[in-house]
């Protein structure tokens, strides 16, 4: 019976080191894929960062003085560089309660889904403030990161808007000057498709599309919420137009994402692109400027109309460092944030005090000057279900393109989706 | 009697612990996965309600589930078709003798060693048109070829069937290969000495006697195509529209970018059903096939 005992004991003492080897290969994990982690530093002032910035050349110069300024010692996770994988990734952390995380960066398709979920915690009264919040994009900021019930979840790390790039080289090869409304700009497309070469690319990969859609549903005065609007229908026969009718850009980018049509913007392929941003990839490749490629203010359609995004901050509701997070949500909200923001990551101050400011200079901020004051300015339209939504509407789109679906059907399961979706 | 009493419970407390883990890290998941499908769970809205059988019915209905099982069955038959008979080819070369076999055999393994996300990512690019090195490979023979590999429905599963035949087929011929290694040179010396040419040989010597084999390898070959997700993941998103779409990859979006927990459940269980069966009718024709 001792002997038996005894087996028992081992048996008992092998399952719980098994397991607690389990855990501990769980920590070391997290720390290996974080970055540095001071064990002295443990549970005071230091938070953990799930952030897209990791790659970025200058990460550890923004996070160096994110650190000093805050007062806030910041362990990070790098987010995964493909949006399906991210987007997958956050929604596991923050629906599974995962405090390992306690602050995330998010674009808009994930804000619009997590901010009625009660996974993020309302900054309204910590971070958000009324002099800070007067700075900020207000329409944006109802639209995207306020919850159903009233909170702000986000703090936007930059205003961004998607808009249209053009090679300069192209444009002055057509012996045009601007592209000031819609007859301008289908001129511009089909003098600058010739051999090869397309007056337009586009990122049509059934979740990219959307933007693009609904870019021109809001040039053509359109809603994308109803597929029954005249602009509406016009804007999605205009793209159908611009690939089959006037062939001004291929069809073959229904399988491009970003990364592929700015390699072909860069090459050459394309003489203009809707894309956010401030130009980094054409900096990288040496391919920005005046006289190369360079953003330019949204032609006038039925009127002149642009969308605005952000990655956002947001507190993780299960967080165990809830006050070190707003210590650098605060940091992050505020004046010497965005311009770390700004000067590492060339991401343009959300606040208007900051834009204004002498250190943000260069052609960038004319042309958002110009766009900010000449465009009507909108956040993306997103259901609760954003990706679902997206990808339906993708979806139809490409059918569309090639033909398998008329318009009067896109039109007809279109507003099928938003119903659903709605 | 007591002392065997004894033995069976030391033999039972000595594997308690991988009992255990066991349960904790398949049984459980199982059962839970089967539990969640009969509820409708939207973490996004918050609502977790009993609805039976709903989910599945709903499956049978919703028309990119029913492209998916289509492909999936496509994929599965044509990959497999493609590994067994391109399999058995490679495997008979490999099986020559000749200079630099070692070296060979070593090359061709590479494409398995490397992970399928990897390989899935790069084949975007390979089978673009324009910077795509299969149309620039083409090209050098029809200089006017000119096709968008992954927009239309057709050439984008070929493709997809194409990289995954790519990246496993060399294991499945190096696995065929071992079971050559085994076949006697006498018998083919016997065969040679009776009159039979290679074909002959071939078909009443080297196939009979791997085709065990060639079944167990199916086996699995077949249950890994059926839970394949990660070469559509990276290469096609489900592209164009959801015709690439394999029931693994459907479960994932589901469950992981949708949030629909309890739809993703019932497809999952679905999957297992299928596995499961499919797995009783390979194996009990493995048992009847024996030389």
């Amino acid at each position: 019976m001792k002997r038996l005992w005894s087996l028992f004991l081992t048996g008992s003492l092998t399952i719980a080191v098994a397991l607690s080897g389990c855990s501990s290969n769980g920590s070391k994990a997290n720390e290996t894929t974080s970055g540095t982690k001071d064990a002295g530093n443990a549970g005071k002032d230091e938070i953990t960062l799930y952030t897209i910035q990791s790659t970025n050349p200058k990460f550890q110069d923004w996070l160096k003085e994110a650190e000093e300024k805050s007062g806030v010692k910041i362990n990070w996770v790098a987010a995964p560089t493909d949006s399906d994988t991210r987007q997958q990734k956050v929604s596991t952390i923050l629906s599974s309660g995962d405090n390992t995380v306690d602050i995330l960066e998010i674009n808009d398709e994930m804000a619009t889904s997590f901010k009625n979920a009660g996974w993020l915690e309302p900054l309204q009264d910590t971070v958000l403030t009324g002099d800070v919040l007067k700075q900020l994009p207000q329409g944006y900021m109802k639209d995207m990161l306020t919850s159903s019930k009233g909170d702000l979840v986000g703090v936007p790390s930059y205003t961004g808007y998607l808009g249209l790039w053009v090679d300069q080289k192209k444009l002055d090869a057509a012996g045009m000057t601007s592209i000031n409304n819609e007859e301008d700009f289908v001129k511009f497309l089909k003098a600058t498709t010739k051999d090869g070469q397309y007056g337009y690319g586009g990122s049509w990969e059934k979740t990219y599309v959307f933007n693009e859609i609904a870019t021109f549903v809001n040039l053509f005065g359109g809603d994308y919420f109803d597929w029954s609007n005249e602009g509406s229908r016009k804007a999605v026969k205009f793209m159908y137009d611009m690939a089959n009718t006037w062939k001004v850009t291929p069809v073959d980018q229904i399988a491009d994402k970003y990364e592929q049509m700015n390699q072909k913007f860069i090459d050459g392929k394309y003489a203009s692109v809707f894309m956010w941003g401030t130009g980094t990839d054409y900096k990288q490749a040496n391919r920005y400027g005046e006289d190369q490629i360079h953003m330019i203010n949204m032609p006038e359609f039925a009127k002149r109309s642009i969308f605005t995004d952000s990655w956002s901050y947001v507190l993780n509701s299960a967080s165990k460092n809830k006050d070190a997070a707003i210590k650098f949500l605060k940091y992050a909200a505020s004046e010497d944030g965005e311009l770390n923001s700004w000067k590492n990551f060339d991401r343009y101050p959300a606040r208007a005090d900051v834009a204004a400011k002498e250190e943000v200079t260069g052609d960038i901020k004319t042309i958002y000057n110009e766009i900010q004051s000449t465009n009507e300015v909108h956040g993306r339209p997103m259901l609760p279900q954003t990706m679902e939504f997206i990808s339906e509407m993708g979806t139809l789109f490409q059918n569309y393109i090639q033909d398998k679906i008329t318009l009067d059907d896109f039109c007809k399961k279109a507003q099928e989706a938003v119903e659903r979706y709605k | 009697m007591y002392a065997s009493k004894k033995y069976w419970m030391i033999a039972w407390i000595l594997v308690l612990p991988a009992l255990l883990i066991r349960i904790f890290t398949t049984i459980y998941p199982i059962i839970e996965t089967f539990h969640i499908s009969l509820f409708e769970v939207k973490l996004l809205q918050g609502i977790r309600k009993f609805v039976g059988l709903d989910n599945y019915i709903q499956l049978f209905h919703d028309s990119k589930m029913i492209t998916s099982i289509r492909f999936t069955a496509i994929f599965v038959v044509g990959s497999m078709i493609g590994h067994i008979v391109l399999g058995i080819i490679l495997a008979l070369i490999l099986n020559m003798k000749f200079r630099g076999q070692k070296v060979l055999r070593t090359i061709v393994l590479l494409p398995w060693a490397m992970p399928m996300v990897v390989i899935a990512m790069a084949s975007k690019w390979a089978f673009n048109n324009e910077y795509g090195l299969i149309n620039d490979f083409i090209r050098r023979f029809a200089p006017s070829f000119n096709l968008d590999w992954l927009i239309y429905t057709n050439t984008a599963r070929s493709a997809v069937i194409a990289v995954d035949l790519w990246k496993d087929l060399p294991f499945f011929a190096i696995l065929v290969l071992a079971g050559l290694q085994f076949i006697s040179s006498d018998m083919y010396e016997a065969a040679k000495i009776d009159g039979a040419g290679s074909i002959r040989s071939f078909f009443s010597i080297t196939l009979p006697l791997i085709s065990r084999n060639i079944l167990m390898l199916s086996i699995f070959f077949t249950m890994w195509r059926i839970t394949s997700f990660d070469v559509v993941y990276a290469m096609t998103s489900g592209g164009p529209g959801e015709s690439t779409a394999l029931i693994a990859y459907r479960v994932t979006t589901e469950a992981f970018t949708n949030l629909n927990t309890g739809y993703a459940a019932s497809i999952a269980v679905v999957l297992f059903l299928v596995m499961a069966v499919l797995s009783g009718l390979s194996m009990s024709a493995a048992k009847r096939v024996d030389y």
